[in-house]
């Protein structure tokens, strides 16, 4: 039985690997849906915008990378659904230079849906160097950091843009962040300065880092990782996706059951091995 | 003089960015607003700086045949070849069919991916390994992350009994004992920046000058 137990502790990783890929693939292959409750941080963001009146324009800052584009696309994708069915403009721009190929197309394709029209209802500022350099810039004076759009008009001719100079001008800005820079550093550099309305969707791994400022009343609304991002489609989708829509977070959310349960297992199981093993060595 | 001006242009902008938050005259932000701008020139440089870099450390070793050299002349190839990309697709790189736009989507993204994707394994692994409660602490964190994991899925509220009270605990959890904690941690790492940011501006930290 010890030496069980201690082959159990020293087995091979490679089976821990076989059983994480097999907890990620079962509930692809055969998928199970539950129901989940709406986090009160979650629904605070998802209020911020419902609060935003008809014509009023955000600012998005887009900071993430295919690394964590399973746990923010589908953030994305639902929060701009949200602002566009709500007819609120976008101007959109990110610190992150592995960003503008995956977050511009999407951004043209859900404007598209909803018949927006580039430069009258949304605009892609592009990418600034700088980190939180360009962070204060944004700050301080937004054409003069971004002198023109990612298209290379001018930003000071550009129709969705009149009126908003600085961060400040807007009633909202959604910072979606895996990382540095992103949520913390638009909160420790421009939002007290400011006094900025700012929300935040990040990783799951960011969002024990960021509560702090959401308790604090820095951030009107935080979202994290893919429970999150599942949680918003669900506030943003209550009577289901409609035709050509996938919720991509939702889907996913049922997968991260089994591989969760599987390390809770495994931590479980592995302290069970470790405690009998000791006891049996003290008794011997 | 190639130590001292350094250290007066930092003095002088450093006190000056600093004053931004003391007066808000408009004319006083004109100012910082040009300083940041240069700031701006100054980072998109760097790229010019990290390419040149790249060059410099990797090319001699590709021409010298040294140990993996076929991955560094990879690396040289694949940066040069994307960076040509981007020039000619210019202002559309991100939104038209190119070879930019092919690199990122079928080279970048799946590697990318891969990488952050084999954290899963690596965590089972290292989380099989190495959580062991040991004394009361590794218990309480062992106890507190097992809580959470299970709360943060549906599979956690679908429990019977103690579902519905699940999600309470892990909000519990992450409202009290992680705020105490990153705030005391985040007080501490602000107290010290402002600590070597006045070093930097005092001139009593150097380190940044080089070593002559």
């Amino acid at each position: 039985m010890l030496a069980l137990l201690r082959r159990f502790q020293e087995m091979d990783r490679r089976w821990v690997f076989l059983g994480m890929g097999l907890a990620i693939l079962i509930p692809l292959l055969f998928p199970i849906t539950l129901d989940f409750e709406v986090d009160e941080r979650v629904r605070s963001l998802y209020d911020a915008v419902e609060e935003l009146p008809a014509g009023s324009t955000v600012l998005i800052s887009a900071d993430f990378d295919p690394a964590s584009r399973p746990e923010l696309e589908p953030f994305y994708r639902a929060h701009l659904e949200h602002l566009f069915r709500k007819d609120v403009k976008v101007v959109m721009l990110s610190l992150w230079d592995y960003a503008p190929p995956l977050v511009v197309p999407i951004l043209d394709e859900v404007a598209a849906r909803h018949g927006k029209v580039y430069g009258t209802d949304y605009v892609f500022l592009g990418f600034k160097p700088g980190k939180e350099l360009a962070i204060k810039a944004i700050g301080e004076n937004i054409p003069k950091t971004f002198p023109t759009d990612s298209k290379g008009t001018p930003t000071d001719q550009i129709p969705v843009m009149v009126g908003y100079r600085q961060a400040k001008d807007f009633p909202l800005l959604i910072s979606i962040s895996a990382g540095f820079p992103g949520t913390r550093e638009y909160v420790l550099q421009i939002q007290g300065q400011y006094d900025l309305k700012i929300a935040s969707a990040c990783t799951a791994v960011s969002a024990p880092d960021y509560i702090p400022f959401y308790k604090a009343g820095q951030l009107v609304g935080l979202s994290g990782g893919m429970p999150g991002s599942a949680q918003y489609e669900k506030l943003v989708y209550p009577q289901g996706p409609p035709e050509g829509v996938r919720l991509l977070a939702t889907q996913a959310i049922n997968v991260l059951n089994l591989g969760h349960l599987y390390i809770i297992g495994l931590i479980v199981l592995g302290n069970i091995a470790f405690f009998l093993t000791r006891r049996a060595e003290a008794t011997a | 003089m190639k130590r001292s001006l350094p250290l007066i242009i930092t003095f002088l902008i450093g006190m000056f960015m600093i004053g931004e938050f003391f007066i808000p005259h408009y004319r006083y932000r004109v100012w910082t607003a040009e300083f940041l701008e240069w700031g701006l020139i100054l980072a998109a440089a760097a790229f010019v700086l990290g390419f040149v870099n790249l060059i410099q450390v990797n090319a001699p070793k590709v021409a010298r045949r040294d140990a993996d050299w076929g991955y560094k002349l990879i690396m040289l190839v694949v940066m040069i070849v994307t960076m040509v990309a981007g020039f000619i697709a210019g202002e559309e790189r991100s939104r038209v069919d190119n070879l930019y736009k092919w690199v990122y989507d079928f080279v970048f993204v799946p590697l990318n991916a891969t990488m952050f994707a084999l954290l899963a394994f690596y965590i089972s692994s290292a989380a099989f390994r190495a959580f062991r409660a040991r004394n009361l602490e590794a218990a309480l964190l062992l106890g507190a992350a097992i809580l959470v994991m299970i709360a943060r899925v549906p599979a956690g509220e679908s429990l019977p009994v103690v579902g519905e009270y699940l999600p309470k605990v892990m909000n519990w959890i992450m409202d009290v004992p992680n705020i105490a904690a990153r705030r005391a941690i985040f007080i501490g790492a602000a107290l010290g920046a402002v600590a070597t940011g006045l070093r930097v501006i005092l001139g009593l930290e150097r380190s940044h000058l080089g070593a002559d």
